[in-house]
């Protein structure tokens, strides 16, 4: 009886693995999937009009499916160092207008040559770049025949490649993660490393959330810094962070098999604030209130990945990085 | 330890004819120091072989840094992390503790120290928090480890020393960072930090110091290797903005300017702004920087050119292998990683159920 028991117990303390394959299935691979599909729209839609009217609803769609996955740090993405070619923020020096102006000044053929942009500068490629091409006034202005509309096209063209080689290259690389710990695995030597990743990711895009998209704008109590903001050409700012929290949410859920009430609890009240913000890029923060109600945003999302810490780390048996963490 | 009766009575026999001088040979002829946390929480330092496999294990009684090993006996300082306020001398072979080492009042331990040539001299970097200021502490071991004197380090926060080659000339890395235990490891200068690099005679005080230029100010100077040259690469932590890629190595050559390295810009911003340590290789030919929070390791020639990176979650520390290197990692696994004609690669030595703490010594 003694040992029936013992056995119970030791049971449910085990961390539960089983939850790994449908967050790979159903988060990660098809995330990924329709990352790499509206992407395609993307380029298809610049390809047939590359005018900024046409091309920034699918812009818009594409964006959109890139924040629902851009937690995912690992693996392909990590493995081809794409992620800065996706997205280039911040750009704190300023590169990608001087880049963008320079490349358009001198009629650059980068832009004919797939295989070339594929290695240009991260400044002109990705969301960022594309997003100056379509909303700031200084390229915006572009017609159908000009090299601003080749370039606009070049970097649909980019995104769709590096999203269709993400997309496939997780194919395999779900095989080895869900293989984590088995033998001849050099990528995940353990079980739990493979949850461990995910974790870590999980964490890392609440932190991403806090310490830029949040954090950047607010800047310090006596001077906030909205031009800052994330996106705000194109008034994705507080898009990106809800687009991204319900991400996180989903994943949450998936690693933790329903049993994390309070981080669950604690996504909802993030999103139910996240969408009562008016202020879309964040312009009003030199008044109290609107830095108050970021800030409130700031320590909901800080709750969260408290919460998500502690339960999902202890339901899958892992914790985050000792030496990451300990710093020094 | 297993072979403590044994070794006992071996040391009993001998103790009846003369006196006994254990060598490292003595404690299993490890090649290597590592702390880790073990799954039930507790805290151990192990002795490695250059496969490394565990030689030995000692149980510690708080999470440790980096340790000490005495050049020839076989005796290890074990820090309390910091802000410690004491030290642990370990006798490698019975496991037990042979001497402890308090920190004096208003000072305390940074996780790293040194014995001089004679090995007689533990060299201390301590945080004298009244004054703001960095001191060496001097320990004698044949006094049972009794303090007996100190110095300024002409820094704030100094985390690693080391000894030049050769010399009892010690380098302190002056991280730059005030802190006081009252606020633990709060960071209260990052405003004005201006890190430094100081050489020391023991017998004389400061030789000379180096700085960074006024935009780098942040960057925190924390660990480094001494190439058999007299080298100092040294590794730093960005206090800074993350979003800006900048040298997280540097080399330095006494009466020479600083070289910083950095590698090109996307795969320096991968580095997330921390080198946790940094490491020539066996040879001298190479040398790499780790950082756990960018989950990779950076390889460059001697000379400073950039060889490549090698990815690995919360990697660490990081020592000679060969022509290669030995990396640890917080998920418990050791790697022997090398960069040889440009491409590099890593194969796993062991994983243990258990997660390596910042650094690995060599003895």
């Amino acid at each position: 009886m003694r040992f029936i028991l013992t056995t119970c117990l030791s049971l449910i303390g085990l961390p539960v693995l089983a939850d790994i394959n449908a967050v790979i299935d159903d988060h990660i691979v098809a995330r990924h999937a329709g990352f790499a599909q509206s992407t395609a729209a993307l380029k298809e839609t610049a390809t047939l009009d590359c005018t900024p009217a046409n091309v920034i609803p699918a812009y818009h769609a594409a964006f959109d499916k890139w924040v629902a996955i851009s937690h995912i740090r690992f693996g392909p993405i990590e493995d081809n160092g794409e992620g800065l070619a996706i997205a280039f923020w911040p750009d704190k020096k300023g590169m990608i207008p001087k880049t963008l102006t320079d490349m358009i000044a001198a009629e650059n053929p980068v832009v004919n040559d797939l295989e070339a942009f594929a290695s240009h500068s991260v400044a002109a490629r990705g969301f960022f770049a594309l997003e100056q091409m379509l909303f700031d006034a200084k390229f915006s202005g572009y017609g159908a025949d000009s090299y601003a509309c080749k370039l606009t096209q070049a970097i649909t063209f980019d995104l769709a490649r590096i999203a269709a080689q993400t997309s496939n290259d997780w194919a395999t690389y779900a095989t080895t993660l869900r293989n984590a710990g088995a033998t001849g695995n050099e990528v995940f030597l353990t079980d739990k490393e493979g949850a461990q990743a995910l974790y870590t990711n999980l964490l890392g895009g609440l932190e991403y959330i806090s310490a830029q998209r949040l954090a950047r704008p607010l800047g310090s109590f006596e001077k906030p810094r909205p031009q800052r903001a994330e996106a705000r050409r194109s008034t994705r700012s507080l898009r990106n962070i809800i687009v991204s929290l319900n991400a996180l949410q989903e994943m949450a859920e998936m690693l933790a098999d329903g049993e994390a009430l309070e981080t669950m609890e604690a996504f909802a009240a993030t999103h139910r604030h996240a969408q009562t913000l008016n202020d879309k890029v964040f312009e009003n923060l030199n008044e109290t209130s609107a830095k108050f109600q970021l800030s409130t945003l700031q320590e909901l999302v800080a709750f969260t990945h408290e919460a998500a810490t502690a339960e999902i780390g202890q339901h899958l048996g892992v914790a985050a990085g000792f030496n990451a963490l300990d710093g020094d | 330890m297993a072979r403590t009766n044994r070794r006992g009575f071996l040391a009993g026999l001998l103790a009846a004819t003369t006196v006994p001088t254990l060598s490292w040979a003595d404690a299993g002829d490890p090649s290597y120091l590592a702390a880790a946390r073990e799954t039930d929480g507790t805290f151990a330092m192990f002795g490695l072989d250059r496969w490394g496999q565990d030689v030995f294990r000692i149980q510690l009684p708080t999470r440790g840094h980096a340790a000490c090993a005495h050049p020839f006996a076989p005796e290890a300082v074990a820090f309390a992390r910091r802000p410690g306020t004491y030290a642990l001398v370990i006798d490698c072979v019975s496991g037990k503790v042979a001497a402890r080492m308090d920190a004096p009042a208003q000072r305390h331990f940074n996780g790293h120290g040194i014995y001089l040539r004679d090995g007689d001299t533990l060299c201390t970097p301590e945080n004298d928090y009244a004054n703001g200021r960095g001191v060496i502490g001097f320990w004698s071991r044949k006094a049972g480890y009794r303090r007996v004197g100190e110095m300024p380090t002409g820094g704030i926060g100094p985390h690693d020393l080391k000894r030049l080659p050769g010399s009892d000339v010690l380098v302190v890395a002056n991280g730059g960072i005030l802190t006081h235990p009252e606020t633990g490891r709060e960071k209260l200068n990052l405003a004005t930090m201006r890190p430094n690099l100081t050489y020391i005679d023991p017998a004389h005080g400061i030789l000379e110091q180096v700085e960074l230029e006024a935009g780098l100010h942040q960057n925190s100077i924390r660990h480094m290797d001494i190439h058999a040259d007299g080298t100092v690469a040294f590794a730093m932590q960005w206090q800074g903005d993350l979003s800006e890629a900048v040298p997280l190595l540097g080399l330095h050559l006494r009466g020479r300017p600083l070289h910083l390295l950095e590698a090109p810009f996307e795969q320096q911003l991968g580095l997330n702004g921390y080198a946790g340590s940094v490491s020539y290789n066996g040879a001298g030919a190479q040398l790499a920087i780790s950082s756990p929070r960018g989950g990779q390791v950076h390889f460059y020639a001697a000379d400073g050119a950039f060889i490549g990176h090698w990815k690995r979650r919360d990697v660490c520390g990081l020592r000679a292998l060969n022509d290669g290197f030995l990396a640890s990692d917080g998920n418990g696994a050791l790697h022997q990683i090398t960069a040889a004609n440009g491409a590099t690669g890593g194969t796993a030595l062991s994983v243990m159920p258990r997660a390596w703490d910042n650094h690995i010594v060599s003895i």
